[in-house]
């Protein structure tokens, strides 16, 4: 007996579940009915080009885990669209470009479907349909009949805003480069006129297209930026937005004075300044956008419904009538039955069944926890093997879920908006020219000059000090910082976390899921007798463990390399061990107190293996006792083993300098000893999720620059806390939220490699605004003495945007070594 | 200088034909999902469905 792959999702499962069919003499295996019948039903559509295209790098949900889709639930987003019907779903389960090809095509050959289109990058499906011809159910079990898991598209309040500002900053963006292109024929034209001589009727009508082109792009698409001008000037705040309005502003008018006059115009300036910071902006949006859209989409998957016990029928509670309800509708002393599998949807306590919660994500504690009758179960924690049924004694607001996002929002509170750099520098120069130009001004005009010379040699001195370069300073270092990192599988949500984790210098990881991988596995087999191989004892342990669904079994299974013995008697005892008959040996496997129930013997003198297994149970290990015949002939430590990368990681940051330590919510034996193994030289046992945020917080009194790398929920307080908070991507939702930036891969030497690109990009940065600066500063004497020529402001701009995209681009290399 | 205004003219008419365009592109949502054409334009079309399996 092996593993075997399913043809369909490809995932290993034991043969003795294999579904066989074959088709045109090939054999395929599945790993239930359900993937059978969707492979079945791809084949029939003609489109089983599917399962030779799709390029999955892990397995995905057998079918038969799926839910039954509510279609009800989606019937608040459909939309009327002329006589169709239109909604934007998510689907679930797309994982690469033949996902969204598979979907759509099958879509597309359902009658009455008249559009169907699944955007690549956030799985979000637009399907238009004829309400006459087919209804919305039936397209939602079509998505699921090959696998795929439709869900309810709920934009938060937040991103919906955060998109339309992305889109309307495109059509400004947009609007000023096609008539900055425009007027830059017509400034070529001026420019070789300066120098060629031209027509002066010929000069004046190009200097009025001219103007004619620039005043939609002040008005229009600089006006944000203006508008933000008159509400800092309120509170004589200068930003980045004041220059530019200063910038353009003057440079327009000037232009138009000169205009008059006869003297040479700026319009390609005013028009350019906006355009470009502009530019900068969109890139800005655009790279924060697809960050929070991954993260959005990601952390939708909390349970919505609870399904509720109906009062009335049969005596067995399991055989009752369920139904959903919303969780909003969920009250104390409602009775709730939990499948496997599903997140539990609020806290309670256990009425009947048995089964493990995976409460890993909220408490930290690594290893399932046992749930019977009378246990207290956590709302959001997964019941992993069997179905049960709970009385609810927490709902909404009042659970351990909420208490902690609670304590993350107001982290989230505290926290100070840090300010980008440009517009610090920004605060000090706008006044600093604003001085300058009125000095100017005031010089000529005692030197005896008209007025309107003066005047003109103050504004002409706005013109040239408004670096336009500026806006792409930061955006386009933060654009390649970002592109670099999510290639890597780094998910950066905003720019700030380049200055921040530039300059941090204490390194804080949480242990279960973070330094180790999360889950059980087996560490060691210890052979107390002589007559059985390690590797026999071993693969009996795996043969009777294969039938169990135990989390504990499951690692000894997958040790054993998958050739099971055949086992008669099987019977398993939740909580404590399972037992079955190999030949005629009736083996016994499970904790200390199963060994005592089945009247095993813990007392050996030779080998004193209870000491043993009592110093590894020290350490933080599970041991799992193998005997037959009253003597324990096996011990199987369990443990939950270090990330194959953790070391080398811990070894790189301590390399960078940086301080590093464990926080755990474990007890302090297992937590030293992960510690001592992955090379961290500070840990700090049994912190609760609280505890953990307090540790950050009184290292940053200090003066240290924290950054927090977590999985859990009850990292959250801490992730938000710390300077710069990182979470692992398989983590939780919430984990994710508070976080800075996400592990898509759970890399951990991702970290190292993020610290020192982010030092690089922030370098990257402050030459970017200097330059920015230099050019204009260096002109600004031009301006000063009044000899100041378009070209110089065109040549100033052209040079400081070059040198800015040039060194951008220079992040790439170095961020490797 | 009859040359040069129809220039002018030509050049503004088209310039503005371009960014109607853009606004229209915008709009449709031309922007909002600039991964999948690369993918999109690898697949084969394959218009009608195999009928193997039903026929025979």
């Amino acid at each position: 007996m092996a593993l075997q792959t399913c043809d369909h999702c490809q995932l290993a499962f034991p043969e003795r579940d294999a579904v066989s069919e074959t088709i045109d003499g090939w054999e395929h295996t599945f790993c239930c009915s359900g993937c059978r019948a969707v492979f079945l039903l791809i084949r029939s559509e003609g489109l089983d080009a599917f399962y030779r295209k799709r390029t999955w790098d892990s397995p995905g949900v057998p079918v038969n885990q799926q839910k039954e889709v509510n279609a009800g639930l989606f019937a608040a987003d459909i939309q009327q669209a002329g006589h169709d019907r239109e909604i934007d779903i998510l689907i679930d389960g797309i994982r690469c470009a033949s996902c969204v090809w598979l979907n759509e095509k099958f879509l597309a050959r359902t009658g009455g479907v008249e559009y169907a289109r699944i955007n690549f990058a956030t799985h979000k499906a637009r399907i238009r349909w004829d309400p006459d011809r087919v209804s919305l159910d039936r397209i939602l079990k079509r998505i699921q009949a090959i696998g795929y898991v439709p869900r309810p598209y709920r934009e938060s309040a937040h991103f919906r805003q955060q998109k339309a500002a992305a889109r309307d900053l495109l059509v400004r963006f947009g609007t000023a480069a096609f008539f900055s292109s425009q007027l830059m024929i017509y400034s070529i034209a001026l420019y070789a006129g300066y120098f060629q001589g031209i027509d002066p009727a010929t000069r004046s009508t190009l200097e009025f297209i001219a103007m004619a082109l620039t005043i939609p792009v002040i008005l229009y698409s600089g006006m944000p930026f203006i508008k933000n001008t008159f509400i800092g000037l309120r509170h004589l705040h200068f930003t980045m937005d004041s220059l530019i309005t200063i910038g353009s502003g003057s440079a327009f008018i000037y232009s138009v004075y000169q205009m008059v006059i006869g003297g040479t115009v700026y319009f390609d300036t005013a028009a350019m300044i906006i355009t470009l910071i502009l530019l900068g902006r969109y890139i800005e949006a655009t790279a924060q956008g697809r960050a929070a859209e991954t993260i959005e989409r990601l952390s939708e998957l909390c349970p919505k419904e609870a399904r509720i016990l109906r009062d009335a029928g049969a005596k067995d509670p399991f055989s009752r009538e369920t139904a959903l309800i919303p969780l909003a509708e969920l009250k104390k002393g409602d009775c709730v039955k939990v499948l496997p599998g599903e997140r539990i949807p609020a806290d309670g306590r256990v009425l009947h069944g048995e089964s493990e919660a995976d409460e890993s994500i909220l408490t930290g504690e690594s290893l399932p926890v046992f749930k019977t009758a009378g246990s207290d179960v956590i709302g959001g924690a997964i019941n992993l093997f069997g179905t049960f049924i709970f009385e609810v004694t927490r709902t909404g607001k009042d659970t351990f879920l909420a208490a902690i996002m609670r304590s993350v929002e107001d982290a989230q509170a505290k926290k100070p908006r840090l300010q980008i750099l440009a517009d610090r520098i920004v605060g000090y120069f706008v006044p600093f020219i604003l001085v300058l130009s009125g000095t100017t001004t005031a010089a000529y005009l005692l030197k005896g000059s008209p007025a309107n010379t003066a005047l003109m040699a103050g504004i002409s001195v706005l013109v040239i000090a408004c670096p336009c370069s500026l806006g792409l300073a930061t955006p386009l270092a933060v654009l390649v910082f970002t592109t670099m990192a999510s290639a890597r599988g780094i998910l950066v949500k905003s720019g700030e976390v380049i200055e921040e984790t530039s300059r941090i210098d204490h390194v804080i990881l949480d242990k279960t899921g973070t330094l180790t991988e999360g889950r059980p596995s087996l560490r060691e087999v210890i052979s107390l007798d002589r007559m059985f191989g390690k590797e026999y004892l071993c693969r009996m342990a795996a043969s009777v463990e294969n039938l169990s669904e135990h989390s504990i079994g499951r690692a000894i299974t997958a040790a054993s390399g998958g050739s099971f013995l055949p086992v008669r008697d099987f019977r398993a005892v939740p909580g404590r061990g399972v037992e079955g008959t190999i030949g005629d040996t009736a083996v016994v496997l499970g904790s200390r107190a199963f060994m005592q129930d089945n009247r095993i013997t813990l007392h050996d003198p030779v080998t004193d293996f209870d000491k043993i297994s009592r110093s590894y149970e020290k350490a933080g290990d599970t041991v799992i006792f193998m005997g037959w015949e009253r003597k324990v002939r096996a011990l199987f430590i369990i443990t939950d083993r270090l990330r194959p990368e953790t070391a080398a990681t811990v070894r790189e940051l301590l390399d960078l300098g940086q301080e590093v330590s464990l926080a755990s919510g474990d007890n302090r034996a297992t937590t030293e000893a992960v510690a001592a193994a992955a090379g961290v030289p500070f840990s700090a046992p049994e912190m609760s999720p609280l505890e953990k945020r307090e540790l950050i917080r009184g290292l940053q009194e200090k003066g240290k620059k924290v950054m927090m790398i977590g999985d859990g929920i009850n990292d959250a307080p801490a992730l938000t806390e710390a300077t710069v908070g990182i979470a692992m991507g398989k983590g939780t939702d919430i984990a994710m939220e508070s976080a800075d930036a996400v592990l898509i891969r759970n890399d951990l030497t991702l970290i190292p490699y993020v610290i020192r690109l982010a030092g690089k990009a922030y370098a990257v940065i402050k030459q970017n605004i200097f330059w920015a600066f230099f050019y204009n500063i260096v002109a600004l004497p031009l301006a000063v003495s009044g000899v100041l020529h378009p070209i110089m402001a065109a040549g100033a701009m052209a040079a400081s945007s070059l040198f800015v995209v040039t060194n951008s681009l220079r992040i790439r290399k170095g961020a490797d070594t | 200088m009859w040359t040069l205004a129809f220039l002018i003219f030509l050049s503004l008419v088209l310039g503005i034909g371009a960014w109607l365009f853009f606004l229209w592109a915008v709009k449709s949502g031309q922007y909002d999902d600039p991964e999948g054409p690369k993918y999109r334009m690898l697949e084969d079309d394959e218009d009608e469905p195999k009928k193997k399996n039903g026929a025979s």
